[in-house]
């Protein structure tokens, strides 16, 4: 379970360019369950989910991640929350150049210390899940669209996080690749994982996995969820 | 004279310092009122953020401070050519009335930012900041007490006049009745030698003691701070009179210099880890029971009473060894 309350976000403050990208946001989020943030760009779904998932800070306010209070965590204690209880899907991918797939995915896992047989193993096996294993030593440049988009996703479930973020998933994909997304998001729902999105596609946000869609406009909720 | 680098080092040095304990004190206070981890309001969260980085300033503020000690004696030190009668530290410090003060102040704010240390980096193994408000209240403490040092140790170098004779510490640390601390010098060794290897044997068994049973943290404290005092009256009593074979020479500089292999320094070194470690010990004593340090804590004390009793053996070893060995012979 994930609750917020009362956050606030605002950049620049004090500033002539002030900006309050999310305003008085208090919410339940519940666990197994897919989480769909929609709303226009600019509407605070990216900075939400940056809350969430312990990469910014609010203004004010409280998130509870299991109870725990996190948001006034030291950086060392948030690192460690991040790194085991989030994967991220990020809008642009953010994958590294230079390294292959397989590196790719088991960056994240790197600090952890575990053995690096043990962290290429679990690699693999997520390469084999997203059928991805004869791309393992390809270099990142060299991949389809596709192919990025479930690398980035193997990458995020490295470290088997409870809660898995994703960011404007389909944003760079057409409707073939967008529903073999789904199809992946909605494996992660059968693993009992918490899957939280911030798009505005409807590809996503209409889809039978999703359990609640939450509407955002100018950083506050909109109405009741849906 | 204060273009010297090592002058202008301490000089802009104690005035960042003084400036940054300043903004910190406000800092502190706010802390002191305001700090409720239950608030998610906007000034909770702001001082949350402020605090990661002011006790991070603050960390290498005070590791600066501790080092500034032995730059301090260092530069008085190096000085002692300037000054007709100066032949160390001793002489220089003389030259005016804010010398020794300086150096007495500074030895002390040494200790506390010793012990600020290590409540900091206590607090930054929890979770939930449970020594934020003890750590900025000492701080508050220490605020005044700093920037004292700061006027003290400005007003040392901004009035060092050449043309004035000063003494040698041949005269300074003698027994007599103008002499500094002539009751200390005039100690007989044989009860301060007594003293000395008694205090170290206890506070030794005390931390071997700490260290396998995993209690007994204040009297391993008071016995370090015992030692600690008692290490400094015996460099001034008997240590001194065997580093320089001499039975009149007390000076507890000149064994900073070339001549006697500047074994001063890891001396003082040793002295002052093993002083600030073994405080720091029952510092930390009272937050055992502290639920979100329950874990660390121990394993924090257990590393400070090894680095304590480490030191303090380094100190012993040195002076044992110099007793053993030096022609000189006291008792």
């Amino acid at each position: 379970m994930i609750e917020l309350k009362n956050i606030h976000k605002i950049f620049n403050q004090g500033q002539p360019n002030e900006f309050a990208a999310v305003q008085e946001v208090t919410l339940e989020i519940e666990p197994e369950k897919v989480t769909v943030f929609k709303g226009p760009s600019g509407s605070g779904k990216t900075t939400l989910l940056s809350l969430i998932g312990c990469m910014a800070r609010p203004t004010s306010g409280r998130i509870f991640l299991s109870g725990r209070e996190i948001t006034s965590l030291p950086e060392r204690f948030l690192t460690e929350i991040r790194r085991k209880t989030f994967g991220f899907i990020f809008q642009q991918l953010n994958l590294i150049k230079g390294i292959t797939v397989l590196e790719n995915i088991m960056l994240p896992a790197y600090p952890n210390g575990e053995k690096f047989s043990a962290v290429k193993n679990r690699a693999m096996r997520l390469l084999e899940v997203l059928e991805l294993t004869p791309k393992a030593n390809s270099k990142i440049e060299w991949l389809s669209g596709g192919e990025a988009q479930r690398t980035a996703v193997a990458r995020a479930l490295i470290n088997n996080p409870a809660v898995i973020i994703a960011d404007e998933p389909t944003a760079h994909l057409d409707t073939k690749l967008s529903m073999e997304l789904v199809g992946t998001l909605a494996k992660f729902k059968e693993d009992q994982k918490m899957v939280l999105i911030a798009s505005h596609d409807p590809l996503v946000y209409e889809s039978k996995i999703v359990d609640r869609v939450i509407h955002l406009r100018d950083g506050k909720i909109e109405g009741p969820p849906t | 004279m204060i273009f010297h680098p090592a002058i202008i080092a301490l000089l802009l040095s104690s005035i960042l310092m003084s400036f940054l304990m300043t903004y910190s004190s406000y800092f502190g206070v706010l802390i002191f009122r305001k700090w409720d981890l239950r608030n998610g309001s906007e000034l909770q969260l702001a001082m949350e953020r402020r605090t990661y980085l002011i006790s991070t300033v603050l960390t290498y503020i005070f590791a600066f401070q501790i080092l500034s000690f032995f730059l301090y004696i260092y530069t008085a030190d190096r000085l002692h050519s300037l000054f007709v009668g100066a032949m160390c530290a001793a002489g220089t410090l003389q030259v005016n009335p804010y010398g020794y003060p300086a150096l007495l102040l500074k030895i002390f704010n040494c200790l506390l930012a010793g012990t600020w240390l290590i409540l900091n980096h206590t607090d930054n193994q929890a979770f939930d900041y449970p020594l934020i408000r003890k750590k900025y209240v000492f701080l508050l403490l220490m605020a005044p007490l700093l920037l004292t040092e700061t006027f003290l140790q400005g007003a040392y170098f901004l009035n060092l006049k050449p043309n004035i004779i000063t003494s040698c510490c041949g005269s300074l640390f003698s027994i007599g009745e103008n002499a500094l601390a002539s009751e200390i010098t005039g100690l007989p060794p044989q009860p301060t030698m007594f003293a000395f290897y008694l205090s170290t044997g206890a506070s030794l068994a005390a931390g071997v003691y700490s260290l396998l049973k995993n209690r007994g943290a204040y009297l391993f404290a008071i016995l370090s701070m015992a030692t600690f005092l008692i290490s400094i009256v015996s460099i001034l009593s008997f240590i001194s009179l065997y580093f320089y074979e001499l039975p009149t020479h007390h000076c507890p500089f000149c064994i900073l210099q070339q001549e006697y292999g500047y074994v001063g320094y890891p001396l003082y070194a040793a002295l002052f880890g093993s002083g600030i470690t073994g405080i720091g010990v029952g510092i930390l004593a009272p937050f055992r029971n502290t639920q979100s340090l329950a874990r660390t804590l121990p394993a924090l004390q257990r590393k400070l009473t090894f680095f304590s009793l480490v030191s303090s053996l380094i100190f012993a070893a040195l002076v044992t060894w110099r007793i053993l060995f030096s022609d000189f012979i006291l008792l």
